[in-house]
């Protein structure tokens, strides 16, 4: 019952926690990989509470951003490691969205892990202040301060790399 | 940037346009059954080192009653399974500890990390994974978890499901910031001895912050 229910939701759901691992990790496909096999390995070990969910994938992405906050916990884990972005030669031909693409990345790494997992959670995920504070454990004021100051950082490092960019993010 | 479309736009613009080779669901599940398994073994030997040290208990308190029909006092400083801590001082520069986890032994140290592993061979060789050992870090982060209750300087503490992690701040003439250590769950370490050997730390002058 539990494989065939893991199954399933591995099915329907795993590309949206890599698209949440890719951002929470800025781009780092490998850890956001890693990421996601830890998160799904650690939700079939406890599959009675995924059952006992009000929302599985909501469950599931909880448990993905806390994963990503531990990892980052680590003391092998730091910032500098994260900014990567190997993009093969060919692609970069191909791709007319690869700069934007490593423009943002490069921004959302120069955020520090909770303020990165504040962005995804509020503005991907469209969580309110109280649930993404439920969900890293701090106070609803902290989120609030915590997004505005990745906004301006965002905001800052995009500038600072493109002017165009941002313009175009309007 | 503040209006909540352009940042989901800036978002989406930093993903990948096709998605990659992902595993198959059916990949993901042979990796979690695996991982089950492991933990059943893992449980079953340890419940069979249990089983096997309540035997050699009652044999031992057995045979220390039936020699007079009185018992001794035969306590050590440490129950089966927990750390004793020895009053020695540690060094792992630019960190050091005034105790010293008896059977321990620090295996790597730089500015940013130190791992200590038990003697018994059972932690990787490779000192960039932590699995079983002590890691001890430096940063800058605000505490995290909950605060440990009692007398002494303030340590918070946070539960994770493989091990736990007990922060402090840095004592005045250290590098300011939060010192941390990372134990293992199942190595036999009780928080208040956890408590103890982290406020035994002295951070030195050469500490580097992790960052993140």
């Amino acid at each position: 019952m539990r494989d065939e229910e893991f199954v399933a939701f591995t099915s329907a759901h795993r590309e949206d926690l890599l698209r949440t691992a890719t951002l929470l990790c800025a781009g780092d496909a490998a850890t956001a990989e890693d990421l996601v096999q830890t998160t799904l390995t650690s939700l079939y070990l406890s599959w009675a509470k995924m059952r006992a969910a009000d929302s599985r994938l909501a469950y599931a992405r909880a448990s993905l951003t806390n994963a990503f906050i531990d990892e980052m916990r680590r003391a092998h884990r730091r910032r500098e490691t994260y900014p990567a972005l190997v993009v093969p030669p060919a692609q970069v031909a191909d791709d007319p969205d690869l700069d934007l693409r490593r423009t943002v990345l490069a921004a959302l790494a120069t955020l520090g892990p909770r303020q990165r997992a504040v962005v995804v959670l509020r503005h991907w995920h469209d969580l309110d202040v109280s649930q993404t504070a439920r969900l890293l454990g701090c106070s609803p004021g902290t989120v609030k301060s915590q997004n505005a100051r990745a906004l301006a950082h965002l905001r800052a490092a995009l500038a600072e790399v493109d002017r165009d960019v941002v313009r175009g993010l309007g | 940037m503040d209006d909540p479309s352009r940042v989901r736009r800036a978002l989406e613009h930093a993903l990948p346009p096709d998605p990659v080779a992902i595993p198959t669901p059916h990949q993901d599940l042979a990796h979690a059954r695996t991982a089950l398994r492991n933990r059943s073994r893992r449980r079953l030997r340890l419940g069979l080192g249990a089983l096997a040290l309540v035997m050699v208990a009652g044999v031992g308190v057995t045979g220390v009653l039936s020699r007079d029909g009185r018992t001794e006092d035969t306590t050590t400083s440490a129950g089966p399974g927990s750390i004793d801590l020895l009053a020695m001082t540690l060094h792992a520069r630019p960190y050091s500890f005034d105790l010293t986890p008896k059977g321990w032994s620090v295996q790597a140290r730089n500015p940013y990390f130190v791992t200590i592993v038990p003697d018994d061979g059972s932690a990787s060789t490779d000192p960039d994974v932590f699995i079983g050992k002590l890691v001890i870090t430096f940063d800058h982060n605000a505490p995290g978890g909950q605060p440990y209750g009692g007398s002494g300087r303030k340590v918070w503490f946070h539960v994770d499901s493989d091990y736990t992690t007990l922060s402090m701040r840095t004592s005045r003439g250290e590098p300011a910031g939060m010192v941390r250590i990372q134990y293992p769950d199942r190595a036999g370490w009780q928080r208040p001895t956890m408590v103890r050997f982290l406020r035994s730390v002295h951070v030195g002058a050469g500490a580097r912050p992790s960052l993140g």
